[in-house]
């Protein structure tokens, strides 16, 4: 793995070159710092009813500098505290999709024949039933939590990454060094986990990057139709909606959390972006 | 060729095959008995014995399997608990409004996306370029329900320009031909529009990287050197080869337009399939539920059939390569 080394730091530095890569990783950074930190940052409470009724709908002010919701609740607040809920669900989902992808899609190249012919048309299958509807047949069939959420969105993403890693391993299997380990005496575990798997890293690694975006926005959604984690719980998706009806006379209620959304989608996509072209130029232009 | 196109189909029947069988173990993998969940005094014991038999749970899991492939196969999706009638029936009704909101959202994001994309290329690197690729990543990333409430807050609410809701006024039945044509146009703009942009975003980008790469051929500089206006250069001849593509991207869009069908018909209380399903996932409508995932997955199915065919038409190397080589 000498070469390993080389090609990570010679990546890298392609990365810092890039500003708008830099800005979103940046960005990336401090809402993880945002959402570890959320008690330090304000002294709301994002959960419990604020108890006067003149609390309601405050537009912003200096106490509140993105107003209050219908319930007298600080949105800054709560949008502090829902950006874990949107980091945490995309960061677990995306884990799981691409764990369990990166396990099927090894299995099916490295294998080849009958289980691959298999495994492939399962992902044929489950990829043309769009997402959406993939996740609201199974949120409508098992019951609703904060688990079965993520869960759910890694379950139902991990289709991409397979296909990605199946092609790798088919590249890289007839390669000498996997020849020469074989050569060796290597297990087949041992050489899809320590030959092939980290091969194919890169592109795992900037696939899942790119996806995180659209994991958040699937979230979004969902919370927002009223089907993700279940309130008082703050998720940005379910802040929109609750600002719905006021979109008037409390326009701040649904307008921040979108923007929050929007910020934090663009910056996972800037990152992703900036990885692909910085660490593997040729395999995926 | 004829053998090509034999060979897409008979994968594609598979793939309606294999839906339908995730479908049922979906259904099956659910803890417990489906019907546990209905153990409460509020359901009706009657509609929980009518959903037992059109499930067929009193039947062994092998015939349940063969009963749930030859229904859906013939179209026979059973009976909605929520409205009684017969699935096929909700669904007559519903698919029609999707698909004229799919196929103008389609329109919308075909123009919008083509003319960012191609204006991008031809002045690539440009102040124009940077900022149009810029703005197709941030529209790419906006949720679209968020998108749609700041417009309806903006074109309904404030300026009064447009309906926020519905697929027409509620005073529609007055109207004469002409009003009412108009009328349903306005109701379709912003849900339009919704619908479209984000895969404009995604096309634009894709068109701008076909074009460059286009112009850069050998036949463009031939053209150029004949003499032939930049103007004529860029449509006659790269854009000519550049949109080859299209026709796949159109077929492999299906399924990004049908699941933002599902969040745009909500907010603009649209009584398309996408209303349909989020209200019979509150409601636990399970038939409703499993026939329209069925229906979706065929249509998306449709689509890449599409794609494949229109490709292998207008470049009939893909059928010939496609024959002998792996997928």
């Amino acid at each position: 793995m000498s070469g390993g080394r080389s090609l990570w730091s010679a990546g890298w530095a392609r990365f810092r070159q890039n500003p708008l890569a830099m800005a979103g990783a940046v960005t990336v950074l401090l809402l993880y710092l945002v959402a570890i930190f959320a008690p330090v940052l304000t002294q709301y409470d994002p959960v419990s009813h604020g108890d006067l009724p003149e609390m309601r709908h405050q537009p912003p002010s200096r106490e509140h500098l993105l107003g209050t919701d219908k319930f007298g609740r600080d949105v800054l607040t709560r949008l502090v505290y829902g950006s874990r809920i949107s980091l945490m669900v995309s960061f677990l989902a995306v884990t799981i999709s691409v764990v369990l992808g990166s396990i099927i899609g090894a299995a099916a190249g490295y294998t080849g024949g009958i289980v691959d012919a298999v495994l492939m048309r399962m992902v044929d299958a489950l990829m043309s039933i769009p997402r959406l509807f993939l996740l609201l047949t199974c949120i409508a069939l098992f019951s609703r939590s904060l688990l079965l959420v993520t869960v759910l969105l890694g379950a139902t993403g991990w289709m991409g990454t397979a296909r990605l890693v199946r092609g790798q391993i088919l590249s890289l299997k007839n390669r000498e060094f996997v020849s020469a380990a074989e050569a060796l005496g290597a297990g087949n575990s041992r050489i899809v986990l320590r030959h092939l798997i980290p091969n194919a890293l890169t592109v795992i690694i900037v696939s899942a990057t790119l996806r995180i975006g659209l994991i958040i926005l699937v979230e979004a959604a969902l919370s927002f139709l009223g089907l993700g984690v279940p309130p008082p719980t703050p998720s940005w998706g379910q802040m929109v909606y609750e600002g719905r009806d006021v979109l008037l006379d409390g326009w701040w209620v649904s307008t921040f959390p979108g923007m929050a959304i929007v910020v934090t989608v663009v910056a996972y996509n800037l990152l992703g972006d900036g990885l692909r072209d910085s660490f593997d130029p040729i395999q995926f232009t | 060729m004829a053998r090509y196109f034999a060979g897409r189909l008979g994968q594609s029947v598979l793939l309606v095959w294999l839906v339908l069988t995730i479908t049922f173990f979906l259904l099956h993998l659910a803890p417990g008995d489906p019907m546990a969940r209905y153990d409460d005094p509020e359901m009706d014991p009657e509609t929980v014995e009518m959903m037992r038999r059109q499930f067929g749970l009193d039947r062994s899991v092998p015939e349940q399997y063969a009963r749930w492939i030859s229904n859906f196969a013939r179209g026979n999706f059973g009976i909605s608990l929520r409205y009684n009638r017969p699935v096929s029936e909700l669904l007559a009704s519903a698919v029609p409004n999707t698909l004229r909101l799919t196929l103008l959202a389609l329109a919308v994001y075909m123009i919008l996306g083509v003319a960012l994309g191609v204006t991008s290329a031809a002045r690539k690197n440009s102040l124009f370029d940077r900022i149009g690729t810029l703005t197709a990543l941030v529209v790419y990333s906006i949720p679209s329900f968020w998108l749609a409430l700041m417009l309806i807050m903006l074109f309904s609410l404030k300026l009064g320009w447009l309906p926020s809701s519905h697929m027409q006024s509620i005073d529609a039945s007055n109207f004469g031909a002409l009003e009412l044509f108009r009328d349903r146009a306005a109701h379709l703009v912003l849900p339009a529009f919704v619908l479209g942009v984000a895969s404009a975003a995604g096309m634009a980008r894709y068109m701008r990287g076909s074009m460059i790469d286009e112009l850069r051929s050998d036949y463009v500089r031939t053209a150029r050197a004949k003499g032939l206006s930049e103007g004529a250069v860029l449509m006659k001849h790269a854009f000519r080869n550049a949109a080859i593509p299209i026709v796949t991207i159109v077929g492999l869009s299906i399924p990004f337009l049908l699941g933002g069908s599902v969040v745009t018909e909500k907010i603009f209380s649209w009584p398309g399939m996408g209303s349909l399903m989020v209200e019979s996932i509150f409601t636990r409508d399970y038939p409703v539920v499993l026939a329209i995932n069925f229906i979706v997955s065929v249509m998306v199915i449709l689509g890449n059939l599409l794609a494949d065919f229109g490709y292998a038409l207008l470049d009939p190397r893909i059928a010939y390569s496609g024959e002998e080589g792996e997928r």
